[in-house]
């Protein structure tokens, strides 16, 4: 009992004490406390992992654990897909906090600065009991909130990469002096037009020829900074924390969506300038955090306010009867996200804990620019929650839960700023959205259990998770100028339900880790946009409908310690998925990755000093749905190496990275770019240099 | 838990290892011989007519078609065949639209059919204005794939072709 209690404080108040070494981890006591913490598959990395990772974007560097993929738009955006499920099926949280953007595009990236993270969580499976809506496939946890130990101390960090020309600077700062602490993080990365192993892209029997093999108007840049002022008491822990994230980066220039564009830009004039089209986000969030521990009793509550502001720039161009566009503002979203949590944790009986809690979120969402895809909304969820975990030894506990969210959304109403001809010779101006209110009462359950004999960790789950449909997925009705297609959403949309059994099994000799994590999901109403046969506008209709799906997979990690100092890692994973019904009856669903993995052998030349060569490899992808393109299978070769310098207190890293070092010219079946045509980055050698205090 | 395993096994197998009906190929647009029309960089003039004549072709069924006509006086590109063409008197049909001619209209085509060749006559507006456009055709299968060709033609009341 008081195990798990400690396990609780643990979690917030502690160091950075992941035994996370180098690019691979070292199994120990702690990898085993890791393990037990959940019923789900879960993997956890610290600061150092990602450091030592760090590949552009925080999803890329996480990209290669198993079971989590990095949907990339071009270099310096990704966003991150576990089990293949991302966007709204997938819940990013910072802090706790879900993590609220415009999760619904292809092409939008994840507001979240990679090098202000002191430690992630990767749950892999149906979390809706814990983040309600959304947490269909996973949740990827980040915590920022570490305790200072000293009164200053900090770390500075400095990377390039070659592939793009990117340059990245990063300072942390922080400190605590009895009772207070404060922290203090500022980022900024500057990238250019990235390198494709290739001359020019053929895409749709056109033949689009690259200066210099670099993909046009894809360079972009972001900036972060962050305060966190905070508290900790005997009893009470406070965090006030205020961060910002700005980022801008262009799309290719040749095509956009399905659409091939010339443009009368000189794209080819420089390769840092980020000329049309190109998107810019600004993510502000204020998060105030507190725990008190009274007696036996827990009790936390968080109040958040997110601020999301994302614009698309594009050439006017008329479309149909769409006249030349007024200005370049294509489509501007405006969100505004409120947050509240409480809950407590009691102690019940010797072996039982109890947890309680409700979560409030409040979303207020308006659009802008000439291109209508999602209408303005507000929504409202109240989550309620009661969990039990009751431990029968140290060695084996269940844990089950049951949580009911109900849900209100309010839909605008949307009308085209131009008018369409219709019978008759009159022209009307279009209503694209009905004003509509729709009520959701979904309820999410789990049942899990985790045994730890000696060396083996065991884990089962079974659970209900939920995802109420998107605005966009009730909402929409009209050209999606970003993708070319008229997208059409269905106004009584159920929410989509789905059931998951989840086992984790895992072997933690002293040489030798094993863990082999399998799923069977199912979903009765999977939320899927159906490219139809028909047209409307002059573009082909996505129509929003439901259809059951069946998914499997499962993921595999094997650590073999050869020698002291000579580890091998072996890693896959494989997801197979299919419509039962509908209208892609036997079809799979859009983005499923190939089964793939990494093989990496890691030489430790010294307590702080790692050589480790990988070789990242994927099958091909055939089993594709339309508008998809089957995807060769790939392999890259990679070098890494890194080496700490220590002296007092100060220790210098040096890292170096060399990504696809035999300038293969591969396609990544879920990167955003596929669809055109456009390969993945060659050869990319990245240096980084950090120093801590 | 070795039921449950047999399970997954036999789910992989049965939807790993059968081969099923499913359409994976996007229709095709095909030249329809000595009819195909219109042809890249081809000249028409306001008031008279596109006797649109293509091939589709497809492995399973075919689904739709759609014509998409519109001005390209600002020189974008959307180019599977549509490029720069040299006309005559390009200069003064470069600019802004004044009333710019557009044509957007969707066609079926009959169930079941693996190749179909579609006729459209398109009539031009007299008072359109001149200079290059986009001639998108667009065809669907039943299966939702769709194929894209873009032809660039051009307007011209002085067009000797014709």
């Amino acid at each position: 009992m008081i195990k798990a209690l400690l396990a609780v404080l643990m979690l917030y108040g502690a160091q950075d004490s992941s035994l996370v070494l180098g690019p691979a981890e070292i199994y120990g006591e702690s990898h085993r406390q890791e393990l037990m913490h959940t019923t789900l598959g879960s993997i956890e990395v610290g600061r150092n992992y990602l450091e030592n990772n760090f590949s552009g974007t925080l999803i890329q560097s996480l990209s290669a654990i198993p079971g989590i993929q990095a949907r990339n738009i071009g270099s310096g955006q990704s966003h991150a897909s576990i089990r293949g499920l991302w966007g709204h099926r997938m819940v990013i949280a910072v802090d706790g906090i879900k993590h609220e953007g415009q999760q619904w595009g292809e092409e939008h990236g994840l507001e979240i600065d990679p090098l202000g993270i002191d430690r992630v969580e990767l749950i892999k499976g149906p979390s809706s009991l814990l983040f309600g809506s959304d947490a269909v496939g996973g949740v990827l946890s980040l915590f920022t909130n570490y305790l200072p130990t000293r009164s200053f101390q900090g770390r500075a960090q400095l990377n390039f990469r070659s592939n793009n020309l990117s340059t990245g600077v990063s300072a942390h700062l922080e400190g605590r002096k009895e009772h207070f602490f404060w922290r203090m993080h500022l980022g900024g990365t500057l990238y250019a037009d990235y390198r494709v192993p290739t001359d020019s892209i053929e895409y749709y029997s056109y033949r689009i020829p690259l200066h210099k093999r670099t993909l046009r108007n894809t360079a972009g840049r972001e900036e972060n900074a962050s305060l966190m002022l905070g508290y900790v008491g005997e009893q009470l822990r406070n965090d006030f924390k205020v961060s910002v994230n700005d980022s801008k980066c262009g799309f290719f220039a040749n095509a956009h969506g399905l659409e091939v564009r010339l443009s009368k830009i000189n794209y080819d004039a420089s390769r840092q300038d980020i000329d049309l089209p190109w998107q810019q986000v600004t993510h502000l969030t204020l998060h105030n955090h507190t725990h008190y521990h009274a007696d036996r009793v827990l009790l936390e509550g968080d109040v958040a306010w997110q601020m999301n502001h994302r614009e698309e720039h594009s050439e006017p161009v008329p479309h149909g009867y769409m006249p030349l566009p007024p200005d370049e503002l294509e489509r501007s979203f405006h969100k505004h996200c409120l947050t509240g949590k409480f809950g407590v944790t009691i102690p019940l009986s010797g072996q039982n804990r109890l947890q309680g809690g409700i979560d409030i979120e409040w979303q207020h969402n308006r659009r802008g620019g000439w291109g209508f895809i999602l209408p303005d909304f507000e929504t409202l969820s109240a989550g309620i929650y009661l969990l039990d975990r009751h431990c029968f030894s140290d060695e084996l506990y269940i844990h089950a839960g049951l949580r009911y969210d109900p849900t209100w959304t309010a839909i605008h109403a949307y009308t085209d700023w131009f008018p369409t001809p219709g019978d008759e010779g009159k022209s009307i101006y279009k209503q694209r959205a009905v004003e509509s209110k729709r009520h959701f009462d979904p309820f999410s359950w789990s049942v899990g259990v985790v045994w730890g004999p000696e060396r083996w960790v065991l884990k089962g789950n079974l659970g209900k998770s939920f995802r109420v449909p998107s605005p966009k997925e009730m909402g929409a009705d009209g050209v999606n100028y970003a993708l070319f297609r008229y997208e059409r959403g269905t106004a009584d949309l159920l929410p989509e339900e789905s059931y998951q059994m989840d086992l984790s099994v895992n072997w933690l000799g002293e040489s030798l880790q094993v863990s082999l994590d399998p799923y069977l999901n199912y979903f009765p109403n999977y939320i899927y946009l159906n490219p139809s046969p028909a047209f409307e506008e002059g573009l082909q209709l996505y129509r929003y409908t439901q259809a059951s799906v069946l998914r499997t997979g499962a993921e595999l990690t094997i650590m073999y310690k050869i020698l002291q100092r000579l580890e091998l890692e072996l890693k896959g994973e494989y997801l197979l998925a299919r419509q039962m019904d509908g209208a892609k009856k036997g079809y799979s669903l859009p983005f499923t990755p190939p089964w793939g993995g990494n093989a990496g052998l890691t030489y430790r030349f010294s307590e702080e000093g790692y050589v480790r060569l990988d070789f990242r490899f994927a099958g091909a992808q055939n089993d594709i749905v339309p508008p998809e393109k089957a995807t060769e299978g790939w392999y890259t070769l990679n070098f890494y190496a890194g080496k700490a310098f220590q002296s007092g207190r100060t220790t210098l890293k040096l890292g170096l990275r060399a990504e696809n070092l035999l300038n293969r010219r591969y396609y990544d079946h879920t990167s955003y770019y596929r669809m055109i045509g456009v390969p993945e980055p060659g050869i990319n050698l990245s240096l980084l240099l950090g120093i801590h205090f | 838990m070795k039921q449950l395993f047999y399970i997954f096994i036999s789910f992989i197998l049965l939807y790993a290892c059968t081969p099923d009906g499913k359409d994976l190929q996007a229709p095709e647009i095909l030249s329809a011989g000595e009819q195909t029309c219109p042809l890249n960089c081809q000249e028409f003039t306001p008031g008279g007519l596109i006797e649109f004549a293509y091939l589709f072709r497809d492995n399973v069924e075919l689904g739709n078609f759609n014509i998409e006509i519109h001005s390209n006086s600002d020189h974008h590109t959307h180019g599977t065949e549509a490029g720069e063409c040299e006309h005559e008197h390009e200069e003064e049909h470069t600019g802004t639209p004044v009333n710019p001619w557009v044509f957007n209209r969707d066609y079926p085509i009959p169930s079941g059919q693996t190749q179909y060749k579609a006729q459209v006559r398109i009539p031009i507006p007299e008072e359109v204005d001149e200079g290059e456009y986009h001639f998108m055709i667009r065809v669907t299968d039943a299966a939702g794939w769709q194929s894209i060709r873009s032809v660039a033609i051009y307007l011209s009341s002085s067009s000797h072709s014709l």
